[in-house]
C-alpha cells in the first residue's frame, strides 16, 4: 500500500481507491501495528465514511487521546476517564471530519500529557518502531509511533504543551509541527496547561503536516484564546527553497550535555542548509536556564486546577459512595490518577498557595514574558532558530526507569522555551545514528508556520 | 447594659438577568425546567469544554460599579478560585481576584456612608438540594446544575455597618438600584443573596452565609448580635466560624470552624484572555445610565414638593411603585394627596395581601378616581379607607364601588338633605344667624345622622353656611 499522502490523494482523484475496502485494510494493519508497538488506546472499528469529499478525503487520521471525539472513547491516557465517550467533537476533529478525514483511532500518551517519553501511560507505553525496547517520546508518543509504523497513508493529530510533539517526532523519525499558540482551537482538548497547550500534527512528511494543520487552523468562537490571524494553505510553502535565509543556533541548545551523536547528526543537517543557500550563525538565548523551572511552575499550577474536575461525579471513573463528598472524591482520585498526575497536582497546588504564589506562580509568569521578548528580538535578526530537537537519542525503557523526575524534566530543555513563548516549531528527521533517528527543530516567530514548512521541506529527501 | 459595638461587612451576590449564562449559551433563567436539563458541556465542566465570556454580563457588572460610584478597571481578568465542593462542576469557580471589574465606591444611606470595596463578576454554582430540607441535618444531597454558570455580580462592602438595621436598609437601596439599572429580576428566587461578616467589641468575626430576603438579613444579624453578646457577657470568646441562617426558626447555627484563612490557590483563568474595557465603552455606559432611585427621590421632592419620607417610601418600595405614582400624577396633578394615600393606605392594603403593585389589580386610572372623590369631599376619609380595601381586593372602579355601596353622596343629594334640615329647624337656623356656634354643630349633626355619616362634616359645614347666608 502507498504510504505517501500526496500519492494517495492522487490515487483517490484517479478513482483508484475503493474507500470501504481501503479503510478495512487500514484498520487490519492498525491491529497488526497495535500488537507490535501499542500506539493506540482505542482503534475506531467503525469510522464514519459519509463525507467523501474535501482536502482530507480518504485520508486516515489518528487523534491523540487527549482530544475529544464525538462517540469515541477519550481517556487522556488516564484511568480516571476510562470509558468516557464525549458528547462532542473537538473543533480540530470536526474540521478534519468536515474535510473528509477518516478517524481511525485514538493514540496513546502520558496521562494528561504529563511526560517526556510516553511511559506514564495508564494503558501501556507505545514502543518505538525503530527499536521496541526504546520509548517513542512524549507525550504524543502514540502519534509518533503510529506515524512511523504505519504501512498505509496516515497523518496524526498531536498536541504539545512543553515539547510533546517535537520529542516523539524526533524519537520516531517523523515530522512534527507545533503551531503558534492560538493557531488551532483548543476547544475539545482535555487541558493540561491551557496557556501553553497547542494542537499540532505529526506526519511522515512536511507536506502531510502542512496539509492537516491548514485544515485545523483558524479562529473558533468556542475558544477565546484562538487567533483571528488568517491561515493560508501551508502546503504551498513546501519546496519553496531557503536561498538567502538567516538562521541562528542558540549556543545553549548545543551544550556538553547534548549527546555527541545527536550533535554530529544535527551539524550535518546544518551544512545541508548552508548548501541550500542559508546563512547560519551562533546566537544566544541566556534565559534558557530559567525556562524549565518556570515552565513547570506554570504548567503544574494550571494542571492542578484542571484536574480538580475529575472526582467521579459526572463522568469517568466512579466508586461506591461511602462517607461525605471529600471522602468520595479522595477515593476516586486516589484510584484514578497515576503517580505523575498525583505529583503534579501536589506540586501545582503548593505553587498556588497563599505565601508561595508570588514567589512561584506569579514569578514564573514574569519569566515567561521575558522569554517571549528574548525570542522576539532574535526574530528581528533571524528567519528562524535551529537546534537539535532532543538532547539524546531515543532512550531504552530500562534507562528511563532510572531517571529522577528532575532529570526527566530537564530532557525538555530544548523544547520548553519555545513552547512557553507560544512560538511555532517544526521538527524534521535528519538521519540516524546507531539506527536511531535524530531530529532537527526549527523555531520561528509567531504565525511563521509557512516559513518553517519552507525550511523544513528543504531538509527532506536526499 | 452597654450596647455592644457592632461591625458588619457584607458580600451581596446578585444574579444578573442576562439571557444566557456567564460562560456558555444555556439560558440564564431556566425557570421550572427539569433539574439538570438546562446544561451543556461547558457549565457541567466536561473535559475539553472551554468558557466564553458573556459580554452582556460584563456590561451589567460595569453598570453596577458605576451606580455605586466605583472605578471601572481598564484591564480585567478572570481567575480560578479552587476548592472542592459538589456544587462546583469544575471544582473551581471562575471569578475575579486581583483586578475586579470595579474598585472602590460608596453608597450613601442618609448620614451614613457605606464604602464599597469592589464589584466583580463570576459564575453561580449549582443548586444543592438537601433531602431533609436543611443543610445541617441532611444525609443526602442532590445537585441541580441548571443554576451552574448563571452570571453573578458580587458587591463587597467595607465593614462600615454599625447595626443590622443599616444592612437591611443598604440591601433595600441596593435592590432598588439594581432594579433601576435593569440588571436583575427582584422576583427571581435567590436573585439577591448575602454573606455577612459580623463581629462585636472587636472580637473574632463570624461569617453568616447565603441569607436571602432583607428581613432575614436583619434577623440573622440581630440574632448574631444577641448570641455574640451573650458569649462575651459570660466571659467567653466568640469563635471564628461560618454559620448558617435557618429562615424557619430565624436563628443561626455553626457550619464549620475557620481555624485559618481559606486558601483558594487563585490562578488566572488561562482560557480567558485579558479583557480591556476601553474609555469609550465606559463613557457610553455612563452616558446611557438610567435615572437611579436616589436621583428620582430627589426629583420627586423637588418637582412635586412632597416630603422626603413619602419620596423615599415610594422609591424604595420598588420601581413599579414609583412608576405608578408618576402615572397617577399625569392623570390628576395632586402630588401631596396621592403620595399620602399611596404611602399611608394603598401600601398597607397591598402588604396585607402580600401583593406587589405590578401584580395587583390597582391601576392609575382607577386609583385617581378615589383621590378625586376624596378631594371633592364626596366620600369621608373613613369611607375612603374602607373603599380602598375593597378596591385593592377587587380592582373595581372606586366610583362604581361607591355607587353600589352608597358610600358617596352626590352634591345634589347632599344639597337636598341640607335644605330639608334647614326648613325643619328654623330655631337653630336663627340661633346660628345670631352667632351661636353650637347651633351650627347641631345642624351638622342632624345632616350626619340623616346621611348615616356618609358625608364629610367639613363639606356639610360649607354647604350649610352657604345655604343659610
Amino acid at each position: 500500500m502507498e504510504t505517501s499522502i500526496r500519492k494517495h490523494i492522487e490515487a483517490i482523484k484517479n478513482g483508484d481507491v475503493k474507500l470501504e475496502e481501503f479503510v478495512s485494510e487500514v484498520l487490519e494493519r492498525c491491529e497488526k501495528v497495535q500488537s507490535k508497538y501499542r500506539p493506540f488506546i482505542t482503534i475506531n472499528k467503525k469510522p464514519d465514511l459519509k463525507k467523501s469529499k474535501g482536502k482530507l478525503a480518504g485520508i486516515p487520521i489518528s487523534v491523540k487521546d487527549s482530544i475529544c471525539t464525538d462517540g469515541i472513547q477519550t481517556t487522556a491516557g488516564s484511568k480516571i476517564l476510562e470509558g468516557y465517550v464525549p458528547p462532542f467533537d473537538a473543533t480540530c476533529v470536526a474540521n478534519a471530519r468536515k474535510e473528509g478525514g477518516i478517524i481511525i483511532g485514538k493514540t496513546a500518551l502520558d496521562e494528561f500529557g504529563f511526560g517526556t517519553f510516553s511511559t506514564n501511560c495508564a494503558y501501556g507505553a507505545p514502543k518505538n518502531p525503530h527499536d521496541p525496547e526504546r520509548a517513542c517520546g512524549g507525550s504524543s508518543g502514540g502519534a509518533g509511533c503510529i506515524t512511523a509504523a504505519a504501512d498505509f497513508p496516515h497523518i496524526a493529530i498531536a498536541q504539545s504543551t512543553g515539547g510533546s510533539i517535537t520529542a516523539p517526532a524526533a524519537f520516531t523519525g517523523t515530522v512534527g509541527i507545533t503551531p503558534t499558540y492560538g493557531r488551532v482551537s483548543r476547544y475539545g482538548l482535555i487541558d493540561y496547561a491551557n496557556s501553553m497547550d497547542k494542537i499540532g500534527v505529526i506526519g511522515k512528511e512536511v507536506y502531510d503536516a502542512a496539509l492537516l494543520l491548514s485544515v485545523m487552523s483558524g479562529y473558533d468562537p468556542l475558544d477565546s484564546t484562538s487567533s483571528e490571524e488568517k491561515t493560508d494553505d501551508l502546503t504551498s510553502y513546501v519546496g519553496k527553497g531557503i536561498e538567502g535565509m538567516r538562521f541562528g543556533i542558540p549556543k545553549e541548545y548545543v551544550s556538553d550535555t547534548t549527546d555527541k551523536k545527536v550533535v554530529s547528526g544535527f551539524m550535518k543537517a546544518v551544512q545541508k542548509l548552508e548548501v541550500a543557500g542559508a546563512k547560519v550563525e551562533e546566537t544566544s538565548l541566556p534565559l534558557t536556564k530559567y525556562a524549565v523551572s518556570s515552565y513547570y511552575l506554570i504548567a503544574i499550577s494550571e494542571a492542578s486546577t484542571n484536574l480538580a474536575k475529575y472526582c467521579g461525579l459526572r463522568y469517568g471513573m466512579q466508586q461506591e459512595i461511602v462517607g461525605d463528598f471529600e471522602t468520595y472524591f479522595s477515593k476516586v482520585r486516589t484510584a484514578g490518577f497515576g503517580k505523575e498526575a498525583k505529583r503534579r497536582i501536589l506540586l501545582g497546588t503548593y505553587a498556588r498557595m497563599a505565601g508561595y504564589r508570588d514567589a512561584y506562580y506569579l514569578k514564573a509568569l514574569r519569566v515567561r514574558a521575558k522569554i517571549i521578548k528574548e525570542f522576539k528580538s532574535e526574530f528581528k535578526k533571524f528567519d528562524a532558530l535551529i537546534a537539535p530537537s532532543m538532547p539524546i537519542l531515543p532512550p531504552k525503557f530500562s534507562e528511563i526507569d532510572k531517571l529522577t523526575p528532575i532529570q526527566t524534566y530537564n530532557m525538555d530543555i530544548l523544547t520548553i522555551a519555545s513552547n512557553m513563548a507560544g512560538i511555532p516549531s517544526l521538527s524534521v528527521p535528519v538521519g540516524k545514528a546507531d539506527g536511531l533517528p535524530i531530529g532537527l527543530q526549527i523555531m520561528g516567530d509567531h504565525f511563521a508556520e509557512g516559513k518553517l514548512i519552507q525550511i523544513g521541506s528543504s531538509l527532506e529527501g536526499r | 447594659m452597654m450596647e455592644p459595638e457592632v461591625m458588619i461587612g457584607i458580600e451581596a451576590h446578585v444574579q444578573l438577568n442576562t439571557k444566557s449564562k456567564m460562560f456558555c449559551s444555556d439560558m440564564s433563567e431556566p425557570g421550572d425546567a427539569e433539574p439538570n436539563s438546562n446544561t451543556c458541556p461547558i457549565c457541567l465542566g466536561f473535559p475539553g469544554s472551554k468558557p466564553k465570556v458573556n459580554a452582556k454580563a460584563v456590561e451589567h457588572g460595569a453598570m453596577i460599579g458605576l451606580a455605586l460610584n466605583s472605578r471601572i478597571n481598564e484591564k480585567m481578568f478572570f481567575s480560578r478560585k479552587a476548592y472542592f465542593y459538589p456544587d462546583l462542576s469544575k471544582n473551581y469557580q471562575i471569578t475575579q481576584y486581583e483586578i475586579p471589574l470595579a474598585s472602590g465606591g460608596f453608597m450613601q444611606l442618609g448620614e451614613t456612608k457605606i464604602r464599597i470595596r469592589r464589584v466583580h463578576i463570576e459564575e453561580d454554582p449549582a443548586k444543592l438540594v438537601h433531602d431533609s430540607g436543611e443543610i445541617t441535618s441532611a444525609n443526602k444531597v442532590l445537585i441541580d446544575y441548571n443554576r451552574a454558570g448563571v452570571p453573578l455580580a458580587e458587591i463587597v462592602t467595607e465593614p462600615d455597618f454599625k447595626n443590622p438595621r443599616q444592612v437591611r436598609q443598604f440591601m433595600e437601596h441596593l435592590s432598588s438600584v439594581l432594579e433601576y439599572l435593569g440588571v436583575y429580576d427582584p422576583k427571581r428566587e435567590m436573585s439577591l443573596r448575602v454573606d455577612a461578616n459580623i463581629s462585636i467589641n472587636g472580637g473574632e468575626r463570624v461569617e453568616i452565609k447565603n441569607i436571602t430576603g432583607f428581613e432575614n438579613v436583619e434577623k440573622a444579624l440581630s440574632y448574631e448580635v444577641v448570641r455574640q453578646s451573650g458569649i462575651t457577657r459570660m466571659g467567653a470568646k466568640v469563635e471564628r466560624e461560618t454559620r448558617h441562617f435557618n429562615a424557619e426558626v430565624k436563628t443561626t447555627s455553626a457550619l464549620r470552624k475557620k481555624e485559618y484563612e481559606e486558601d483558594y490557590g487563585y490562578i488566572f483563568d488561562p482560557d480567558l484572555p485579558m479583557i480591556t474595557l476601553t474609555r469609550k465603552f465606559v463613557d457610553s455606559l455612563k452616558a446611557n445610565m438610567p435615572e437611579l432611585p436616589e436621583q428620582r427621590a430627589a426629583r420627586l421632592v423637588k418637582d412635586y414638593k412632597i416630603s422626603d419620607y413619602y419620596a423615599n417610601v415610594i422609591i424604595y418600595t420598588g420601581k413599579p411603585m414609583a412608576d405608578f405614582y408618576e402615572a397617577c400624577l399625569k392623570l390628576e396633578n395632586k402630588p401631596e394627596p396621592i403620595a399620602s394615600w399611596l404611602v399611608n393606605y394603598l401600601l398597607k392594603s397591598l402588604n396585607w395581601r402580600s401583593e406587589r403593585i405590578e401584580d395587583s389589580k390597582v391601576k392609575p386610572e382607577t386609583f385617581v378616581e378615589l383621590i378625586r372623590m376624596i378631594e371633592k369631599g364626596e366620600v369621608t376619609e373613613r369611607y375612603a379607607k374602607e373603599l380602598m380595601k375593597q378596591y385593592v381586593d377587587t380592582g373595581t372602579s372606586p366610583k362604581k364601588l361607591a355607587a353600589k355601596e352608597k358610600f358617596a353622596l352626590s352634591e345634589s343629594d347632599m344639597l337636598k338633605i341640607v335644605r330639608e334640615i334647614i326648613s325643619k329647624n328654623g330655631k337653630a337656623v336663627s340661633e346660628f344667624k345670631s352667632g351661636k356656634g353650637e347651633a351650627l354643630q347641631f345642624l351638622i349633626g342632624l345632616v350626619l345622622k340623616e346621611t348615616k355619616k356618609q358625608a364629610d362634616p367639613k363639606t356639610i359645614k360649607g354647604i350649610i353656611e352657604k345655604e343659610i347666608r
